[in-house]
């Protein structure tokens, strides 16, 4: 009974004013977004800056856009359509029920919007995950502590405190916590992950910019998680990005400062395993017997307690042990038969895991099987 | 034939007919019912979601140091279980035809399945000799969602016994009978639960 | 039709008890969905308080960059009550338990909801879970946050296991309003009225009622995971034990996300209720609105993800998040724009609700686009875990959630009371809150953006400037708060009575006495049309004797107006 044709609308030149400022300040606001200085307040440390800011350079310049169309349109209506004190208490508004074209069309913007955005996040995110990257030549881990972080190196025994990398040079940066959930934050990278126990997550960029940068915790940690930051009394960590001379003598000095300390728990037995003649098929009843307790025989970061052993000694992504050792057929023989006390916890020693040298032999030769 | 069948038990004689305050309550009721057991149902299947992603997680299932289930005696407990469905079924629609003796004894055949299976689940817990919170992500997965099941058939247990005692007392008619029909829904709702559980330890 | 049958002589619907009698089964253990929606509100309007203070003292230990107020543990203690009372103590109870079971029976011309004793037990579950969160104070209160993240809460004080116990029991609360309200909306509508002929806000609490239900249980898991976890050493979330603490993530934020859209879908149902009324105008798309809550809904179990972009998930299923969270912009836009053009060409009138209201259009909008950016993982990647995100939450949440509350407040308490709140004093408060809420969370982007992490009890010196405006202007927002607090004292004796229609609202509440009586209706009435028409007779048949007996028998039955 109520389904009368809903009047017609006229939309008077003030709309159209309205409409065209609007649109002005919708321009400007890409214009603007799209030159703005970001690196003059925030430096764009690394390659992944710079495609992160392009990115927000088009959600800021599109989200100022509408922000300022809707916010217009209401204040617009608000004011143009309020009730006037000549107006009596009656008076009704437009009958209007709906329009769909007008519905049609804001489905099909925002839709065409959406698909727009995802289609520039997708692909930047794709360039930007380390699975899709080219590896990092330079491999680094970060370790979370309640409340610091630390760092290890191939090459450099033990942790250190400071985080030096090379400029110009890709760098593969691995991040595990020790106790509870932290995060690796630089603001002046972009770049965030979260440092979870028992699992590693990876981050692929390369420096662009010399200088030193603050590191910032960001995921809730305790009672001083928010000091857990560059500069401190908690946590002094700072990372630097290095010319190749000043990185050089950096990670000399380093490698110089920790030569004596060990990566190891207690040394069993002296002198190398010898490994020829290792029997792989033996080496694998072992293993489900003695180490898959501890570890899986999966990728890196599908930890149980130990780190994943799948590929142990052939996974381009992890060229290192976790000693920072190279990964090579010898170096994993030490960590049996020494033990290493790591982020992730405590690897037994030979003696603690009652391997003969024949055993270690035939493990490694398993290890060596997996690809 | 119809007027044959009206009970000449002692425990149901006025029988009004159904009219529309209960039929509309009964729809109400049912509904509701309906829906508590489909948060019931995610309450569950937020628990095999967390055992999937458990049991996924790299360390194999059993995990090291989880003990070996016993298909066998499962086996012959989930047949119990799903008998104890098919007799509650024939309670139901005898209660229907307005058979009470019959009725009350397929209902006392439940009680007695759900009670045997629960028996079965204790042994089966004994045997396994391993704790509930020391046994890494087996207990979290297997005691967890086994027991919160069990706890379930428990439930159901007691709550058919209220059934059958408050049909004795003369609470339902042969026309009115939402309670009975709400315990049938409870009891077929943990059989289903049951064949889904059996399926992701026992047989995955 | 169903309905229609579904209301015939004798049915549940003339099913009548009498009235119960003194003050304990009147006021106190009630089962009338009125009294019961009036206790929701006063409950969680304490909570609010209580939650509120919180805040201001949060606000004080950030107006230095190295605190000082308070000790970094009680900070942590008073910002993780500070996000589950007003998630869980307020917004949520508000909005359903509130003025869900006050207004939305009446507006389907019902007498009560399907299952008024579960009603009341879903009531008095949610005051003894509130308690149970602030007793946690006396034992050590959780302080990781209102997401309580492990291995972190495995290492949280006693009074964590508390707040997990009482969340489940909020949770339960929350599960059996859900079923309670669904069967009621599809059982137990006034002959006539179709789901097309359904107020928008009933619509918003439909859509709303699933969420409660199968949302709420995850959440219960959840709890009940973490629970055993710390209590029995069940390795659920202790990675030195197997358990995974993503595991986690993925069950709360199975529930949060949901959750968020429980807290703004019914205050978006609000909102479609003022707007059409003070523009003197039908909504504008009445069914997509109606539709885009549902679609909202949907999507809303397909996103939670997007909460953990930087937690280490495969970047294979981080993809399919991503995009599924971008597309809610588009049903949510639908309303935006629906709002927009339902304000063109009216005739508004500015009451407090309807300020509040458009106010909120506003800032939603902007937090709402905020969330679009979040989406992007790689803009993600930098924002999460900082101010950024603090700032967008509280924009769809203070200037959502909450100012839906306040659009909804001023435009019913005259059909709860029978008289009007002080129309005067409550554009004041708009006008405060709405500066104060701006003027708190706006630099909060900046901040978030320039470095400054969220949940730490000292920062950066370079980020105090702006906290210390945060700071004032919060309090701003609580002297707004305060004369709302005043005006609902003062109004429920003193108010200008109202009669039983002031705003000319079309909507099947506004047709009876205000309060109502007992039964709600004499007569339950037919409905023929959907409400909206202000140029049509009201479309409902079956009123005539409504307001025969109360104290407006001899007012015109016109709206005492509102000028
Ligand atoms: C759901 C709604 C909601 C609401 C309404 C608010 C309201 C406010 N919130 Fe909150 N907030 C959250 C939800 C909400 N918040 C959540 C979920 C978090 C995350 C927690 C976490 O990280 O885990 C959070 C976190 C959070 C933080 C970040 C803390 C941190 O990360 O370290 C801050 C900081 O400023 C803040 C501030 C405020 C302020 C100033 C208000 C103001 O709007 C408050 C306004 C003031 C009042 C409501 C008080 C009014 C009345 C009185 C004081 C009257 C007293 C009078 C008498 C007794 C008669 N909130
Ligand atoms: C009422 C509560 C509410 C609502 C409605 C929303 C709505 C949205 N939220 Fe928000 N959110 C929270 C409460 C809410 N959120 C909370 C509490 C947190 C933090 C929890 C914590 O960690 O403590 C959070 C965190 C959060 C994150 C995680 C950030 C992080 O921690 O890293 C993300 C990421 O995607 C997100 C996205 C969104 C999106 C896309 C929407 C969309 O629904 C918004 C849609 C609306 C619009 C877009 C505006 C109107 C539309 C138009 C005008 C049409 C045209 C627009 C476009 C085409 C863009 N939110
Ligand atoms: C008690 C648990 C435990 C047991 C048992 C154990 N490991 Fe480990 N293993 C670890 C931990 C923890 C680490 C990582 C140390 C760190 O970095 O903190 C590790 C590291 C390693 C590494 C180096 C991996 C890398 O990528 O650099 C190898 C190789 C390894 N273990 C092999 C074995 C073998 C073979 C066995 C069986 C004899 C075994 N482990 C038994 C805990 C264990
Ligand atoms: Cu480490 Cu926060
Ligand atoms: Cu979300």
């Amino acid at each position: 009974m109520q389904q009368h044709k809903d009047p017609p609308v006229r939309l008077g030149s003030d709309f159209w004013i309205v409409t065209a400022v609007i649109v002005v300040l919708a321009i400007l606001s890409i214009v603007y977004w799209a030159y703005a200085p970001i690196d003059s307040w925030m430096h764009e440390a690394v390659d992944r800056a710079a495609q992160i800011d392009l990115l927000f350079r088009f959600l800021a310049g599109t989200g100022f856009a509408l922000a300022f169309a809707v916010l217009g349109y209401i204040l617009y209506f608000s004011l143009k359509y309020r009730r006037r004190p000549d107006q009596d208490d009656e008076a009704i508004g437009l009958q209007i029920h709906d329009n769909h074209k007008l519905e049609l069309w804001w489905t099909v913007i925002p839709t065409i919007f959406v698909i727009v955005l995802g289609f520039i996040s997708v692909k930047l995110f794709l360039e930007i995950e380390p699975v899709n990257a080219a590896g990092g030549t330079h491999v680094v881990e970060a370790l979370g502590h309640q409340w610091y972080y630390t760092f290890r190196y191939p090459g450099i025994h033990g942790e250190v405190k400071e985080m030096h990398l090379q400029v110009d040079q890709p760098v593969t940066l691995h991040v595990t916590a020790y106790d509870v959930i932290h995060s690796f934050w630089v603001p002046d990278m972009r770049l965030k992950a979260d440092m979870v126990p028992g699992l590693v997550n990876t981050l692929v960029f390369t420096p662009k910019r010399t200088g030193r940068y603050n590191l910032v915790c960001t995921e809730f940690c305790g009672t001083f998680h928010g000091e857990m930051r560059s500069g401190t009394k908690q946590d002094a960590a700072y990372v630097y990005i290095d010319t190749p001379e000043q990185y050089q003598a950096w990670y000399s000095a380093q490698q110089r400062a920790n030569a004596n300390v060990s990566d190891a728990v207690a040394v069993a037995s002296a002198g190398a395993v010898n490994l020829t003649g290792g029997d792989a098929a033996a080496g694998k009843t072992l293993f489900t017997q003695k180490c898959s307790a501890c570890h899986a025989i999966g990728p890196f970061d599908q930890k149980i307690v130990g780190p994943g052993l799948k590929g142990v000694l052939h996974d381009p992504a992890h060229p290192s042990l976790v000693n920072g050792d190279k990964a090579t057929p010898d170096a994993v023989a030490k960590i049996l038969q020494n033990g290493f006390n790591g982020p992730m916890g405590t690897m037994p020693n030979q003696t603690a895991n009652q391997l003969t040298d024949k055993d270690i032999a035939n493990l490694v030769a398993f290890l060596d099987s997996l690809k | 034939m119809a007027v044959a069948t009206i009970p000449h038990s002692p425990f149901a004689h006025d029988d009004p007919e159904v009219d529309l305050l209960y039929s509309e309550t009964r729809e109400l009721r049912v509904q509701g019912f309906l829906l508590f057991m489909v948060s019931d149902l995610v309450l569950f299947s937020s628990f095999i979601f967390a055992y999937l992603y458990l049991r996924s997680s790299g360390q194999g299932w059993p995990p090291p140091g989880g003990p070996k289930l016993d298909l066998a005696l499962a086996s012959i407990n989930s047949v119990i279980l799903f008998g104890s469905g098919a007799t509650m079924h024939f309670a139901l629609e005898n209660w229907k035809h307005s058979k009470f003796m019959k009725f009350a004894g397929w209902m006392v055949a439940t009680i007695v399945l759900g009670s045997l299976f629960l028996s079965g689940q204790v042994i089966e817990y004994a045997k396994l000799a391993v704790g509930w919170g020391d046994s890494g992500i087996f207990g979290a997965g297997f005691y967890t969602l086994t027991g919160m099941h069990g706890f379930h058939v428990f439930c159901g247990v007691i709550y058919l016994t209220v059934l059958l005692l408050q049909a004795t007392h003369g609470t339902y008619t042969f026309k009115k009978y939402t309670g009975l029909t709400l315990g049938t829904l409870y009891w077929h709702f943990v059989d289903v639960i049951w064949v889904v559980l059996f399926s992701i330890f026992y047989l995955l | 039709m169903a309905t229609e049958a579904l209301h015939g002589g004798g049915g549940i619907a003339d099913h009548i008890h009498p009235e119960p009698q003194g003050f304990i089964r009147k006021y106190v253990f009630s089962i009338d969905h009125k009294i019961i929606g009036i206790q929701y509100m006063i409950t969680a309007g304490i909570f609010l308080i209580l939650g509120g203070m919180l805040a201001e003292l949060i606000r004080v230990q950030l107006m230095k960059a190295n605190g000082g107020f308070m000790t970094p543990d009680t900070y942590n203690e008073v910002y993780s009550i500070h996000g589950s009372t007003m998630v869980w103590l307020v917004i949520i109870p508000m909005l359903t338990g509130g003025f869900g079971n006050f207004v939305f029976p009446l507006q389907i011309g019902a007498r009560d909801v399907a299952f008024p004793w579960l009603n009341m037990l879903s009531f008095w579950i949610f005051p003894v879970a509130g308690l149970m969160v602030y007793a946690s104070f006396l034992m050590g209160a959780p302080s990781a946050g209102w997401t309580e993240y492990p291995p972190m809460s495995l290492q949280g004080q006693a009074g964590t296991s508390m707040w997990a116990a009482a969340i489940f029991l909020v949770g339960v609360s929350s599960t059996l309003t859900g079923i309670n309200f669904l069967v009621t909306i599809l059982k137990m509508r006034a002959p006539g009225m179709t789901f097309t002929r359904m107020p928008l806000f009933v619509w918003g609490q439909f859509a709303t009622a699933p969420l409660l239900m199968i949302a709420t249980t995850a959440l219960g898991a959840a709890l009940a995971a973490l629970f055993m976890q710390r209590e029995f050493g069940v390795a659920f979330f202790d990675p030195t034990k197997g358990g995974s603490p993503l595991l986690w993530q993925h069950l709360f934020w199975f529930y949060s996300h949901p959750a968020v859209y429980i807290m703004i879908l019914p205050a978006f149902g609000i909102l479609s209720e003022v707007i059409p009324t003070f523009a003197r105008k039908p909504i504008f798309g009445y069914k997509m609105i109606a539709f885009s809550s549902c679609a909202i809904a949907i999507l809303g179990f397909m996103v939670w993800a997007h909460h953990m972009f930087t937690s280490g998930m495969a970047p294979a299923l981080q993809l399919p998040f991503m995009v599924l969270t971008m597309t809610i912009a588009v049903p949510t836009g639908v309303k935006i724009f629906s709002w927009m053009t339902t304000l063109f060409g009216g005739v508004l009138r500015f009451t407090t609700a309807m300020l509040f209201s458009v106010g909120f259009v506003a800032l939603f909008t902007l937090g709402g686009i905020t969330g679009v950016w979040l989406a992007a993982v790689p803009f993600d990647l930098h924002a999460h875990g900082t101010y950024f995100i603090v700032a967008h939450f509280h924009y769809v949440l203070v200037g959502g959630s909450l100012m839906g509350i306040f659009a909804g407040l001023f435009f019913w308490f005259p059909k709860m009371t029978g008289r009007y709140l002080n129309e005067t004093w409550g554009k004041v408060s708009f006008w405060l809150f709405f500066i104060g809420m701006n003027g708190t969370f706006l630099p909060m982007h900046v901040n978030g953006l320039g470095g400054q992490p969220r949940r730490t009890a000292t920062y950066d010196p370079q980020f105090q400037g702006l906290n210390q405006i945060e700071s004032i202007a919060s309090f701003i927002m609580t002297a707004a708060i305060l004369i709302i607090i005043i005006n609902i004292i003062v109004s429920i004796r003193n108010g200008k009575r109202s009669g039983h229609n002031p705003w000319n609202a079309r909507t099947l509440e506004w047709q009876i006495a205000s309060p109502p009586p007992y039964y709600n209706f004499k007569h339950i009435p037919t409905v023929f049309h959907a409400p909206y028409d202000f140029s049509e007779p009201l479309p409902y048949r079956g009123l005539e004797h409504e307001l025969e007996g109360t104290v407006y028998e001899n007012e015109s039955l016109q709206p005492a107006g509102v000028h």
